[in-house]
């Protein structure tokens, strides 16, 4: 009962968030948008008892990347008209409400074949019953730290690569002195 | 669900009582429906309680500025002008509420609501006693961290939507500000993980004591510092002086919230003192023993053995004493950050980020490394553990 309440929020949250995103014409509003999509896949994530992965969506997208992605759109402008002085369309336009129905029904005929094919497969297992607050954090915690060890390390030596990068990127150039 | 206040209340005698008398009148089992009725209660209560404390917080710091400025203060509405606050509530709510008619709309009216969602839901967790915390969860601490990041999405966005230079500039600094404080606060926290083993807060403080040479604060020199680190750290996040640069009133007349009026401005202020609450209330979860009481007198054993009373009335006193400790350390530290406030001069923006980023951080990951190796080398043991022991060592050689 109250998973089901929780999944239905989530889902619309995501959902809905997600539609908006594309049909919100500022691009301020569709980073919100964006925020509460995101926030949505977090409840998500709740539901099927993945607790850390929940938190982390939190601390990396709500606290990290939709804040680093309203900078980047306010410091670029992104917000304004969207016509530039030579009188062009600085953003392509989207499509018309014809394009719009064709797309989704393609969409929706496309996802009923791939139903068709993976049906056989979904039927085959049988549904898995979850355990109530599993703690999800020390078997990952072990996994990352014992079988994962060279993923692990190799991501966390690519993120100091692009650390030092942008530092060397954003550094401002000496003079030369002769 | 797996809530703590709830399960405190089930051992009751009243709670199987009410869930055998609803299960009879209603047809059906009653257990889940009395458990969320008392949930959404204590939520109630304790966004009550906190909303009050954050009232009380504005009172607080303008009783405390004017006696560190040798002032009387609000002393007009009620004893010592204790409701100064509701006035000032009902002042807030009876303003005109302007949008100013270039901001942007939804992204102005939606700006403090974020700041309110990101503090109200980082109460779920604060553990206010053993028994009354909404929530115990898992990954608790992480939680919390994550939840309040969402204040700066909301300092960014009333900044950014009022469309004037000052609020611009003051939700800039507020959003650089809380991301690179971020990251030092979180690195003590977890090297605080680290010496407990766990991210819940139940862990965390079950692993301290009541008494100060038990709490994780003289752990070990580490922990010590880490204090520091993780106390400064909470003062720019949430945007406290010496770290006010944000709503600056000498050069950007009130920062991020210079176009809000009546009750949009009230909800920023209101979420401000309440986060302060919450930072004060986690370094005292991680650092100074929590709601533990001495001599482990908030199980409440003691008065069942001793004073043979009912089991579940020692627990409540019990309970009773660990909200007050833990009331008593956060509010302790509450003065303080009002205290700094008011004593000391406000910093630039350079010597801000030099704070951060060439003090702050490597002074953090130094501790989550040395904090590491010291539960390496002496088995996880304190220092004052390790001198006792040794004390007794060389006395029974003797």
């Amino acid at each position: 009962m109250f998973t089901n309440t929780l999944f239905l929020l989530s889902a619309a949250l995501t959902l809905g968030g997600a539609i908006a995103v594309v049909y919100s014409h500022n691009l301020m509003h569709a980073c919100l948008y964006l925020l509460a999509s995101l926030f949505g896949v977090a409840g998500l994530y709740a539901v099927i008892g993945a607790d850390f992965l929940a938190a982390t969506q939190l601390v990396v997208y709500a606290g990290g990347v939709v804040i680093l992605m309203l900078f980047a759109i306010m410091l670029t402008g992104g917000t304004g008209n969207k016509i530039n002085r030579y009188g062009l369309e600085k953003v392509a336009s989207m499509g018309n409400k014809k394009t719009y129905f064709f797309a989704g029904f393609a969409a929706i005929i496309t996802s009923l074949i791939l139903l068709k094919i993976i049906a056989g497969v979904l039927r085959a297992q049988p549904a898995k019953v979850l355990e109530a607050n599993e703690a999800t954090v020390n078997k990952l915690g072990t996994l990352l730290a014992t079988d994962h060890i060279l993923a692990f390390e190799i991501s966390s030596v690519l993120l100091l690569g692009a650390l030092i990068g942008a530092a060397v990127i954003s550094r401002p150039r000496k003079e030369k002195h002769d | 669900m797996n809530s703590t206040v709830v399960t405190y209340l089930s051992q009751s005698k009243e709670f199987t009582n009410t869930v055998a008398w609803l299960s009879n009148a209603l047809g059906f089992d009653a257990t889940s429906l009395v458990a969320f009725v008392i949930f959404a209660i204590a939520s109630l209560i304790v966004v009550g309680a906190l909303a009050t404390i954050g009232g009380l917080g504005t009172y607080a710091e303008r009783k405390i500025s004017a006696d560190l400025q040798m002032r009387q203060g609000p002393n007009r509405v009620g004893p010592y002008g204790i409701l100064q606050f509701l006035a000032d509530g009902v002042k807030m709510i009876l303003k005109e509420d302007l949008i100013p008619a270039q901001a942007d709309r939804f992204t102005f009216i939606l700006a403090p609501f974020l700041c309110m969602i990101g503090v109200f839901a980082t109460l779920a967790v604060v553990p206010f006693s053993s028994g009354l915390m909404l929530a115990d969860i898992n990954v608790g601490v992480f939680y919390l961290v994550g939840m309040a990041s969402l204040v700066g999405v909301g300092v960014f966005l009333g900044g950014y939507s009022s469309n004037s230079k000052w609020s611009m500039l003051g939700g800039m600094r507020g959003a650089s500000q809380i991301i690179s404080y971020e990251i030092p606060a979180t690195i003590t926290i977890v090297s605080i993980v680290l010496i407990a083993g766990g991210l819940s807060f139940k862990t965390l403080i079950g692993g301290q004591g009541g008494l100060p040479h038990e709490w994780f604060l003289l752990h070990n020199p580490f922990a010590f510092i880490g204090f520091f680190v993780y106390f400064i750290a909470a003062l720019a996040e949430t945007n406290r002086a010496p770290f006010d640069l944000p709503e600056a009133e000498s050069e950007l007349v009130s920062g991020y919230h210079t176009e809000y009026s009546g009750m949009r401005f009230g909800l920023f202020a209101l979420a401000e003192y309440i986060e302060v609450f919450v930072v004060c209330g986690v370094a005292v979860a991680l650092f100074l023993g929590g709601y533990k009481v001495p001599f482990d007198l908030g199980t409440g054993h003691i008065f069942t053995e001793k004073l043979g009373l009912d089991s579940m009335l020692s627990q409540n006193i019990g309970q009773l004493l660990e909200l007050g400790s833990f009331f008593t350390k956060t509010l302790a530290l509450y003065y303080v950050v009002i205290w700094v406030r008011w004593t000391l001069p406000r910093l630039r923006v350079d010597q801000l980020m030099t704070l951060c980023w060439k003090y702050l951080t490597p002074i953090a990951l130094f501790n989550l490394l040395g904090i590491a190796v010291w539960m390496y080398a002496f088995d996880g043991k304190s220092i004052y553990s390790l001198i006792f022991n040794s004390a007794v060592t060389a006395a029974g050689h003797h």
